[in-house]
C-alpha cells in the first residue's frame, strides 16, 4: 500500500509493474478472504453437483464402486412409466398450487395492507404456518381431512353432502395436498406482496383518483403493474418450490394411495436411498434440474412482456 | 507473502479435511475399537437395554472398546448407506432381517458361514432363514418376528363366541368375525369389527393369507414372482369380501386413514376383535391392558402360511480381522441366554436363543409364537426386496382398495416386481 503514496514522481513505465504487483496482491487477498466461502462452494456445492452428474452415468449402489453405463440411466428413465407418472403428478400439483397460492397471497396482502389496529397480529397469524414444520402441519391437516374425524367431512355432512376420503382418494389427494400447501406457504408470499404493495408510490393512486379511475381500474392499471416484479418473483420461487416438493408428501401420504401423490423428488429419494440406485436417482435429479431450469428460463423470457420495473 | 498465504490455505484445507474425516480404529495396545450400530428411538426401552448390555459386554471384554451408533429406524439405514459408501460403516450393526440380503448382495457384509459353524445351530432359531441361495450366511439372528392370530378375550366373551383354536380354518375365522362385528350406536356402521384383514404391512396381512390359500409370492430362490395365480386371487377375494359384502373387517380407506403405524391401534383399542400380529404387537396390547390371547394362524386350503422376519447382526466386510473377531464375540454374547432373556423382557421380539425363549416368553403366548416360528418360511428376501415388494404391494393394495380388479392387479404386480428382480440379477454373478 505504501507504494501508492510514493508514486507521484514515477513515470508511467515505472508505475506499470508496481500496479500489476499491487493488483496481484489485492487479488490474492481477495481470494484469501473469500476462501472460506469458495471452499464451501467447491466442496459442498460444485463437487457434489459434478459428482452427481458423473453418478447419473453410472450404476452405483453406494456399496460397490460405480460402473459406467453412459446414458443408460437416462434411456431407462424415458421408458420408466412410474417416472412419467410422478412427473405428471408434480405438474398437476404445480398447476393447482402455483396460481392458487399466488392469487391468494395477493388477495391477503391487499386485505392486510391497511393501517388498522391489530393488523400486525393478522399478518403474523398468516405467517405462523410458514414457520411450522411439515410434521406439525400434517397433524393439523389430519384434523381437517381425516375421513372419520376430520372437520371437512363434518362440514360436508352439515351441507347434506357425502363424506370424502380426501387423502386416500386417488382423485382428491393432489388437490387436498395443494390446499394444505397453500395454507402453509401463502403467508410467506403474502409478505413479499405486502412489501411490493408498499413500494408503490401513493401519488400514482392519487393521480388515478383525480383522473376518475374506479377502484378496479386503480387495481388493474396501478397496483398490478406496480407489483409485477414481485409477482414474477413469487411465480418463479413458487414454481421451483413445487417442482422440488418432497417433505409434504413424505410426511402426509408417502406417495399414496397407490402412487397417486408420488411426486418426482419422492421417487428420486426412494430410488437413491431405499433401493440403492444412486446412479438412477442422479439421472432423475438431472432431468428434474433441466426441467426446472427450462421453466425458469421460459418465465424469464415471458417476463419481458408483462413485468414493469419502475 | 505468497508463501504465508499458501500456508494459511493449506492449514484451512487440512482443518477441513480433519473435520470431514471420522476417526476410530484398532489401537496399538491390543485394544480393538468396535463401532456398533443399531436402530432405536432415543430413550426407547430398547435403547436403554442395549446400552446396559453393551456395558456388561465391555466389562467382560476390556480389550474391546465399543462405540455405539444409534438412530431411529429410517435415519439409521439412510445414514448407514452413506457410511458404507464412504467406507465409514460400523463394523457390526443390527439389520432388519429383510435387508440382510440387500446389503450382502452388494458386497457390504462379511460372510459369517464359517463362524456360524462354530455354534450349535440347534440352540438358536432363525439361522436357516438367513441362508442365501448358495448356502451362505451373512447375518446372525438377534430377534425374530412371526405373525399369529391375536384375539380380544373380552369381546369374544361378550359376543358369546368360542375362542380360536389351532383347528380353525378361514371359514371359522369369517363366521366368528361376523358374529363379533357390532354396530353399537346404530349409525349403520360397525363400531367393532370382527377382524382386521388389510394392513399396509403385508407380513400381517396379504402375504400369509395368499400362502395359506395355496398361492405363493416368489419361488426359485426368491427370484421368480408367481403371485399371479388362482390361489392368490382367491385369497385377495376373501379379503375383499371381508371388507365388503361380509363387512366384518374395516376397509382399506378406514385403515389407511389411521395413518402410518397406527393400524395396530385397531386391536389395542378394541376396534377389532381379531388381528394378525407379529410378536412386537403384544406390547401395545399389554400397555392398553387388553385381555387378549394368541392362536395359530387359521388353516387355509394349503396350510397356515407362516412367515418370519429374523432381525440379525451383520458384520461389515470392511472390518479388520480383529474387529470382525470382536464383532463375532459381541454377536455370540448377545445370542446367549442371559442377554436374550433380558431383551425378551422388552416384549419386542421372540428370543432366538431357544432356552431363553422357553423361559422368558409368557407361557400362554410363547408356545404359539414358537410353533409359528418353527413352521415359518422367509419373507421372499432377496437383493431387491424393498423395491420388488413395494412394486407388488402397490398393485395388491390397489386391488384391496377396490380401485383395480384383483386379476389385473396380480398380473401387473407380478410383471412389475419381476422386472425389478430381473434388472438386478441380469449380469450378476452372485
Amino acid at each position: 500500500m505504501t507504494v501508492l503514496t510514493r508514486g507521484t514522481e514515477r513515470t508511467a513505465a515505472q508505475e506499470q509493474p508496481s500496479a500489476r504487483r499491487r493488483n496481484a496482491r489485492e487479488r490474492a487477498w481477495a481470494v484469501a478472504f473469500a476462501s472460506p466461502y469458495l471452499l464451501h462452494l467447491v466442496a459442498l456445492t460444485a463437487w457434489p453437483v459434478l459428482a452427481s452428474l458423473f453418478f447419473s452415468m453410472t450404476e452405483y449402489d453406494l456399496m460397490s464402486p460405480p460402473r459406467f453405463v453412459g446414458f443408460g440411466n437416462f434411456a431407462r428413465l424415458f421408458g420408466d412409466e412410474t417416472f412419467w407418472r410422478t412427473l405428471g403428478n408434480t405438474a398437476y400439483f404445480a398447476v393447482l398450487f402455483v396460481p392458487t397460492q399466488t392469487a391468494l397471497a395477493l388477495l391477503l396482502a391487499i386485505a392486510l395492507n391497511q393501517r388498522l389496529r391489530g393488523m400486525a397480529l393478522f399478518r403474523a397469524a398468516y405467517f405462523v404456518p410458514v414457520v411450522s414444520s411439515w410434521v406439525v402441519v400434517a397433524y393439523v391437516a389430519d384434523a381437517v381431512f381425516n375421513p372419520q374425524t376430520g372437520i371437512a367431512n363434518q362440514v360436508l355432512g352439515l351441507a347434506g353432502l357425502p363424506a370424502e376420503n380426501w387423502l386416500q382418494d386417488p382423485v382428491l389427494v393432489i388437490p387436498t395436498l395443494a390446499a394444505v400447501a397453500v395454507w402453509k406457504g401463502v403467508g410467506y408470499m403474502m409478505v413479499l406482496f405486502l412489501a411490493g404493495l408498499q413500494a408503490i408510490p401513493e401519488e400514482r393512486y392519487e393521480a388515478a383518483k383525480i383522473d376518475g379511475a374506479s377502484a378496479w381500474s386503480r387495481f388493474r392499471y396501478v397496483t398490478l403493474p406496480g407489483i409485477s416484479g414481485t409477482t414474477f418473483l413469487v411465480l418463479v420461487l413458487t414454481s421451483i418450490e413445487t417442482l422440488q416438493s418432497f417433505e409434504q408428501v413424505y410426511v402426509m401420504t408417502d406417495g399414496g394411495p397407490h402412487g397417486a401423490s408420488e411426486l418426482t423428488v419422492l421417487y428420486l429419494y426412494r430410488q437413491g436411498f431405499q433401493f440403492f440406485q444412486m446412479g438412477y436417482a442422479s439421472a432423475v435429479a438431472w432431468v428434474l434440474f433441466v426441467l426446472v431450469l427450462a421453466l425458469t428460463l421460459v418465465q424469464f423470457r415471458l417476463q419481458r412482456r408483462w413485468v414493469h420495473y419502475a | 507473502m505468497r508463501v504465508r498465504m499458501l500456508a494459511a490455505a493449506a492449514a484451512v484445507l487440512a482443518l477441513a479435511a480433519t473435520a470431514a474425516c471420522g476417526g476410530g480404529s484398532a489401537g496399538d495396545d491390543g485394544t480393538v475399537t468396535l463401532r456398533l450400530g443399531f436402530y432405536a428411538a432415543a430413550g426407547d426401552p430398547a435403547d436403554t437395554t442395549m446400552r446396559e448390555l453393551v456395558k456388561e459386554f465391555s466389562a467382560a471384554n476390556p480389550s474391546i472398546k465399543v462405540q455405539l451408533e444409534v438412530a431411529p429406524y429410517v435415519k439409521f439405514f439412510e445414514r448407514l448407506r452413506t457410511q458404507i459408501a464412504g467406507g465409514q460403516a460400523p463394523q457390526v450393526w443390527l439389520s432388519d432381517g429383510v435387508l440382510v440380503q440387500e446389503f450382502a448382495a452388494r458386497g457390504a457384509l462379511a460372510d459369517l458361514t464359517d463362524r456360524v459353524k462354530t455354534v450349535n445351530a440347534a440352540d438358536y432359531s432363525g439361522i436357516e432363514l438367513n441362508r442365501d441361495q448358495k448356502g451362505r450366511v451373512f447375518g446372525f439372528p438377534q430377534g425374530a418376528q412371526t405373525p399369529v392370530l391375536f384375539y380380544n378375550k373380552k369381546l369374544f366373551a361378550e359376543a358369546g363366541v368360542a375362542e380360536p383354536t389351532a383347528e380353525w380354518t378361514y371359514d371359522d375365522l369369517a363366521a366368528a368375525a361376523k358374529k363379533l362385528t357390532k354396530d353399537t350406536n346404530g349409525d349403520g356402521k360397525p363400531d367393532t369389527y370382527g377382524m382386521r384383514v388389510y394392513s399396509p404391512g403385508f407380513t400381517e396381512s396379504w402375504w400369509p393369507i395368499i400362502k395359506a390359500f395355496g398361492g405363493d409370492i416368489v419361488t426359485d430362490g426368491n427370484r421368480k414372482v408367481v403371485v399371479d395365480s388362482p390361489e392368490a386371487k382367491a385369497a385377495l377375494d376373501w379379503m375383499l369380501a371381508a371388507m365388503g359384502k361380509d363387512g366384518f373387517a374395516p376397509d382399506y380407506v378406514t385403515t389407511e386413514a389411521l395413518g402410518k403405524g397406527a393400524v395396530h391401534a385397531l386391536f389395542a383399542t378394541g376396534r377389532v376383535a381379531m388381528s394378525y400380529g407379529i410378536y412386537a404387537r403384544t406390547l401395545p396390547a399389554v400397555n392398553a391392558k387388553v385381555d387378549f390371547g394368541v392362536a395359530p394362524l387359521p388353516k387355509g386350503p394349503k396350510g397356515r402360511g407362516n412367515v418370519a422376519i429374523v432381525n440379525s447382526w451383520v458384520v461389515s466386510k470392511a472390518a479388520s480381522p480383529a474387529q470382525a473377531d470382536a464383532a463375532w464375540k459381541w454377536i455370540t454374547y448377545f445370542a446367549g441366554e442371559g442377554p436374550q432373556s433380558r431383551w425378551a423382557r422388552l416384549g419386542e421380539a421372540i428370543p432366538i436363543n431357544k432356552k431363553a425363549a422357553a423361559s422368558a416368553l409368557p407361557a400362554d403366548r410363547g408356545k404359539v409364537f414358537l410353533e409359528a416360528l418353527d413352521a415359518a418360511g422367509d419373507l421372499g428376501t432377496n437383493a431387491v426386496w424393498s423395491e420388488y415388494t413395494e412394486a407388488l404391494a402397490k398393485r395388491v393394495n390397489e386391488a384391496l382398495s377396490g380401485a383395480t380388479p384383483v386379476a389385473t392387479a396380480l398380473k401387473t404386480g407380478q410383471q412389475e416386481a419381476q422386472q425389478v428382480i430381473d434388472r438386478f440379477y441380469a449380469g450378476q454373478t452372485q
